[in-house]
């Protein structure tokens, strides 16, 4: 599964019906955006091979494509591009099972490759005077103190140190709603979900931010599709150029409003005639190999400072548990104290412990391992990066290096399992094969796309995720 | 307990993917396109490699795009151009374009097509309108009197171009995502005395994944003189693990076929011109990860021929210097090897050389004076 794309974003257009998808389509720059970011690169080779053949392509053909060891990830691409209703299944004219490209689908991507649709989806520049531009630099520090100011908010450090970002309320019942934060006694507490958030990287907060956004959007009577489309639309805006509002209809104008409080977008104000994408709306369809940007070095390093050095991480972890982090921001400070025992504090540096009972303590709040150890490597110092790979190019071509020290990853994974002894899976239990045959072809098919969660050769029941594909595989099979 | 095992910490921290850079050498060569016109006209055909560069930029938010001209007369830049001095206005200041150099071209188109077609993706549109540009720049620059000298294609030229920017983009993007430069560097230039894969395999994941893809037109055998440069371009790909893709749409393109065996590229000749896009969209989109992944064209015949080095002729049969490994298409009168000056034996000759000789002569070249990283390598065309 390490070929799909991160999952909060899929999950939730994963879960949108088919109607849903067919307006979406309609965009070339929702489906620009959506092949860019949802699929992996097996998926990315299929869409463009099919998309401008006449005929559907023969399954058979399409499978003799991929070599024989792959087969797991040929299957995962097309199980995923069939849950994004992107490809379907047809019968060509002499009666084979046969691919093609769903039509919104492939004509909007067509029309965004070659440039030919009238919709307007990919934004109106607009000619902005000279000298009142406003340059890439300020658009990252505009983006970097709104998005620090809700963090900030969120684990109550607003208050000190940094200066004091005004959110509006909008943003405050959107962190509620999302039960990312709850207000008691007119104070906020951060609950187990926010503290899940606060230690995502960058890209996958902005996702998720916007995804509670899209679902709220729908209890103010706002279209989802409308919402989502125009996500997309500043999703391929370029970073330090203006665009035209008045094209816009009056809900992506207030959208604009809200999207700005973020720090996603910037305008002068609410009724200048123009806007601009942030580094947080123009990375939304990057991995997050891209966002090594100067925009995360300066969200997670000292304010100002880092910003001029692209990529900074700032922490450095020992073997033997010690951490060392360069910060003097109180929100960097009191995310890491979530899950470390602080020991010193000085100026620009905090010095502190992983230990058994910092983690568990970190646990029991809701975060997991694998939350700590991907904040503790989306931030490490550029000198652990450096030191791990030439370790371990020298020992272990072909693995791709760890940051971290293997040792502190396992033990943090250790701890959480002491607590964690049972894991609960929705899904779907397969039973009551008559024989061991019928029994294994579909739990092989169910492996293969990535949906098989247990299974018992003996009792001759599995259990799967996703019933879909193993139900339509049942079915082609009578 | 059991759910954790020694490898399970890798995936997490496992980098995604890397960007990739495509870098396009398109021959331009008018003599063939104009005997292909009927088929496939150049415009057309430019039109589909844009929809194809479109793609392959649409598949990653930061993969890049080079491209390329190999002209009759000179290789030169299509995109990115900003970098590097316009040849056009006669001012050869710095040919490898260390100096950034403000260029009137791009900019007058990019400001009266920004209301005509506003609705394309705009690092797409940047591609194309200077790609177009330029390669109108290039082509009205052509004159007939250019075009009778020589009727080949600067092949060479091309590829070394396309190198020299692979590589500067390479260190670039290194430095800009830290950590991998001290590492990657010193294994490329060390990788010729141990040999390379295991190394570099490891770095290749987390860098810049680079390839190049020829579109040939011309036929190679009025580019024989090029051979010596060509084969060592074809071999500094290899060491660094830069795939050469090869699309013969036509013309016989026999060191390129060499190009893409020997770096284990994909090479295609198009029996269907009209249909260049669904070729390039199939074959030549997919990169290296997805590549592992895929079945993908090759040709099991290669024509390992090699050219002479006394008359750049493209000999089946010749005569290797048993010292420097120079191709000669016939005895040399006086027994002096003319690249390292030996002086050798060729008293006996005519008895049955072809046998030593059609063993040798399959892959054998050799640079003229880089010899020394040209010996060890011919030898490498393992199978696809």
């Amino acid at each position: 599964m390490a070929a799909a794309p991160s999952s909060r974003p899929f999950e939730y257009l994963e879960s949108l019906a088919g109607t849903v998808f067919y307006k979406l389509y309609q965009q070339p720059s929702t489906a620009l955006a959506i092949f860019r970011r949802m699929l992996p690169d097996l998926a990315k080779c299929f869409v463009m091979a099919l998309l401008y053949l006449k005929d559907p392509l023969p399954a058979a053909d399409l499978e003799a494509w991929v070599k024989s060891e792959s087969l797991k990830e040929r299957d995962n691409a097309l199980s995923i591009l069939g849950r994004l209703h992107i490809l379907s299944n047809t019968v060509t004219a002499d009666n084979v099972r046969a691919y093609k490209v769903t039509d919104p689908f492939a004509t909007s991507l067509r029309h965004a490759l070659t440039g030919a649709d009238q919709t307007q989806s990919f934004g109106v520049l607009s000619h902005v005077p000279a000298g009142s531009e406003v340059s890439i630099p300020d658009l990252d520090e505009y983006a970097r103190r709104q998005w620090e100011g809700v963090l900030g908010y969120m684990v109550g450090t607003g208050g000190m140190g940094a200066p004091q970002v005004t959110l509006s309320k909008g943003v405050k019942e959107l962190l509620q709603a999302g039960h990312l934060v709850e207000i008691r006694d007119r104070r906020v507490e951060i609950t187990q979900d926010g503290f899940a958030f606060v230690l995502q990287d960058v890209s996958t907060q902005v996702w998720h931010i916007l995804i509670l956004y899209v679902e709220s959007a729908s209890a103010i009577k706002m279209d989802s599709v409308e919402v989502l489309s125009f996500v997309f639309l500043l999703s391929s805006l370029e970073l330090g150029k203006s665009y035209e509002k008045n094209h816009l209809s009056s809900k992506q104008l207030r959208m604009l409003t809200d999207l700005a409080d973020f720090g996603i977008v910037y305008q002068e104000s609410p009724d200048a005639p123009r806007f601009y994408p942030t580094r947080l709306a123009t990375t939304l369809t990057s991995d997050s190999s891209a966002l090594s940007n100067p925009l995360l070095g300066s969200l997670s390093g000292p304010a100002g400072e880092a910003s001029s050095k692209a990529g900074t991480g700032f922490i450095i972890i020992e073997t033997n548990y010690r951490v060392y982090a360069y910060t003097s921001s109180p929100l960097q400070i009191s995310l890491i104290a979530l899950f470390t025992t602080l020991k010193y504090r000085f100026p620009n540096l905090i010095t502190g412990k992983i230990t058994r009972q910092s983690v568990r303590r970190a646990v029991e709040m809701g975060i997991t391992a694998d939350q700590i150890i991907s904040y503790l490597s989306t931030h490490a110092h550029p000198q652990m990066r450096k030191h791990n790979v030439s370790r371990s190019t020298s020992n272990q071509a072909g693995i791709p290096p760890s940051v971290l020290p293997p040792t502190v990853v396992d033990q943090i994974r250790l701890w959480q399992l002491e607590r964690d002894r049972v894991k609960a899976t929705s899904g779907f239990l397969f039973k009551d094969f008559v024989s061991l045959a019928e029994y294994e072809a579909p739990c092989r098919y169910a492996e293969e796309i990535g949906v098989l969660a247990w299974k018992s050769d003996r009792k001759r029941m599995f259990f799967v995720t996703r019933h879909e594909q193993v139900a339509a595989f049942l079915r082609s099979r009578k | 307990m059991n759910t954790i095992d020694a490898t399970e910490h890798y995936e997490t921290s496992a980098h995604d993917r890397p960007p990739s850079l495509l870098t396009i050498i398109l021959d331009t060569n008018p003599h063939a396109w104009a005997l292909l016109s009927p088929t496939l006209p150049l415009s057309t055909a430019i039109a589909n490699i844009l929809v194809f560069i479109n793609a392959h930029l649409a598949s990653n938010y930061a993969n890049e795009v080079a491209v390329v001209s190999s002209h009759t007369s000179q290789a030169t830049w299509l995109y990115p151009v900003e970098k590097f001095p316009n040849n056009n206005n006669n001012n050869h200041l710095d040919p490898d374009g260390d100096i950034p150099m403000p260029t009137q071209q791009p900019q007058p188109p990019s400001n009266t097509t920004t209301t005509t077609n506003i609705n394309k993706y705009r690092p797409f549109r940047i591609v194309e309108e200077q790609v177009s540009s330029h390669l109108h720049n290039l082509m009205t620059q052509t004159t007939p009197s250019t075009l009778q000298s020589t009727t080949s294609t600067m092949m060479a030229g091309a590829l070394t171009l396309a190198l020299s920017h692979i590589n500067r983009r390479t260190l670039a993007w290194n430095e800009a995502h830290g950590g991998d430069i001290d590492t990657s560097n010193p294994n490329d230039p060390s990788s010729t005395t141990s040999t390379s894969s295991s190394n570099t395999k490891g770095t290749a994941e987390s860098t810049l994944q680079s390839r190049i893809l020829i579109l040939s037109v011309s036929s190679s055998t009025g580019s024989a003189h090029q051979y010596i440069p060509i084969m060592n371009a074809i071999f500094a790909c290899q060491r660094l693990h830069i795939p050469i893709d090869v699309c013969k749409v036509s013309g016989d393109a026999v060191f390129l076929q060499q190009a893409s065996d020997a770096t284990k590229g994909v090479y295609m000749a198009l029996d269907e011109p009209k249909g260049l896009l669904q070729y390039l969209m199939m074959a030549f989109l997919p990169d290296q990860r997805s590549r592992r992944h895929l079945v993908l064209p090759t040709r099991v015949d290669v024509d390992f021929r090699a050219a002479c080095f006394c008359h750049r002729r493209v000999v089946d049969v010749g005569f290797v210097c048993s010292i420097c490994l120079s191709i000669f298409c016939e005895p040399l009168g006086d027994g002096v090897c003319l690249t390292c000056g030996s002086r050798l034996d060729v008293s006996d000759y005519g008895a049955k050389p072809a046998v030593v000789a059609r063993k040798k002569k399959k892959k054998k070249v050799k640079g003229n004076g880089v010899s020394a990283a040209g010996t060890p390598t011919p030898t490498p065309t393992p199978g696809p």
